[in-house]
């Protein structure tokens, strides 16, 4: 017997799967961590009003984990490390070729 | 913005109290349920969020998002939450090409409904032009692992050997017979599974526009994909999908559903920027 197609209201775990975490998703880091820095990749910049209610509902599910930082952060700092790391060994460089 | 600004944090003590204020707090907020393109105000009836808000649209230039009237409160996943907001979708969907909002986003204001409309006005509508007639459908596999192992026990020699040798020597067999028999069974199991998967992923393939493998749930599921689906091929999409149901009965039980918003295939992370 071939399987028949259930309409997508009709299973709770399967919109869960969908709804919680897909489509568009309004990223609740961004206001927490903001200050000073420029996110590596910004789809589309929105100013709005509303995230507290999202950053409290993402929470409340186990998206978001406050205590640990978000990875663009992670990288960003990264990239500053590896860029002064960079400057002071050219600097070595030039020292030496001086 | 600097009205958006002087409201940015007192939400919360707002939404501290949801339990309470949803009887009497002004539905000042808008819930977003998605974004359409569409340039006439419309309305989709009483079935919006919080026990039946009017859902209607509210629009910059030729995009609208579709929304309805809510307390400034954060809204738990439950079954009666999560159902409202497939349904809306759903029946906008009938309609309309959707982008779906992920659960429970709420805007303070019609204002800052705008403001998102406005600031990403190229990117939905490019989403939009991509996704257009397009829908979603979920095929997931179940199997019965029993009647693999034993379909596996007839089919591979080695297996079959192994198993004869141990249930003969029942008593002399060793424990490191029983484990390599075990470690061959699963070994087989895996190769099944992934074999089964990629017929199947691979048929579907050819009838759609772009498909998407999920993580599975449950320990007897062995695929959970989406599938993107011309509304033109749905009907060819369909027939490929009955028939690898009838052909793999007996050992692969077939979920099926949709058609569901695009959720799998939209994946726009909006990142927030303080007012200034």
């Amino acid at each position: 017997m071939a399987v028949e197609r259930s309409p997508s209201g009709s299973s709770l775990i399967d919109i869960l799967d969908r709804v919680l975490d897909k489509g568009i998703v309004i990223d609740a880091w961004v206001r927490v961590s903001l200050v000073g820095i420029d996110l590596v990749t910004v789809e589309a910049r929105i100013v709005v009003a509303s995230i507290e209610t999202y950053l409290k509902y993402s929470e409340a599910v186990g998206i978001t984990q406050p205590m640990s930082r978000p990875r663009e952060l992670a990288q960003a700092d990264e990239l500053e490390r590896v860029q002064i790391e960079n400057a002071e060994l050219r600097r070595r460089l030039d020292q030496l070729g001086a | 913005m600097s009205a958006l600004d002087a409201s940015l944090f007192d939400a919360s003590s707002e939404s501290d109290v949801a339990g309470d204020s949803l009887a009497v707090a002004p539905a000042e907020g808008k819930y977003v349920y998605c974004i359409i393109r569409h340039q006439a105000p419309r309305d989709f009836g009483d079935i919006g969020i919080g026990g039946g808000a009017r859902v209607y649209t509210v629009h910059h230039e030729d995009l609208a998002a579709v929304v309805s009237d809510t307390p400034i409160v954060i809204y738990d996943p439950t079954r009666e939450n999560v159902l409202a907001h497939e349904f809306v979708n759903e029946t906008v969907m009938r309609e309309f090409t959707v982008i779906p909002m992920s659960f429970g986003t709420v805007f303070r204001s019609e204002e800052d409904v705008g403001q998102l409309l406005r600031s990403t006005y190229e990117a939905f509508t490019d989403v939009l032009e991509k996704m257009k007639d397009k829908i979603e459908f979920g095929v997931q596999i179940r199997w019965d692992r029993d009647r693999v192992v034993e379909s596996i026990e007839q089919d591979n020699d080695e297996i079959r050997k192994l198993k004869d040798e141990i249930t003969r020597n029942a008593s002399s067999s060793t424990y490191f017979a029983r484990m390599q028999l075990g470690r061959l069974i699963e070994g087989a199991l895996e190769d099944c599974a992934s074999r089964y998967v990629a017929t199947v992923h691979e048929e579907l393939k050819r009838v759609s526009v772009a498909s998407r493998s999920n993580k599975v749930i449950g320990d007897r599921m062995i695929m959970n994909a989406a599938f993107l689906v011309n509304r033109s091929g749905e009907k060819a999409f369909d027939e490929v999908v009955k028939e690898l149901s009838r052909r793999y009965e007996h050992l692969l039980a077939f979920k099926y559903t949709g058609p569901w918003p695009p959720y799998n295939f939209v994946n726009i992370k909006l990142k927030l920027e303080k007012a200034n």
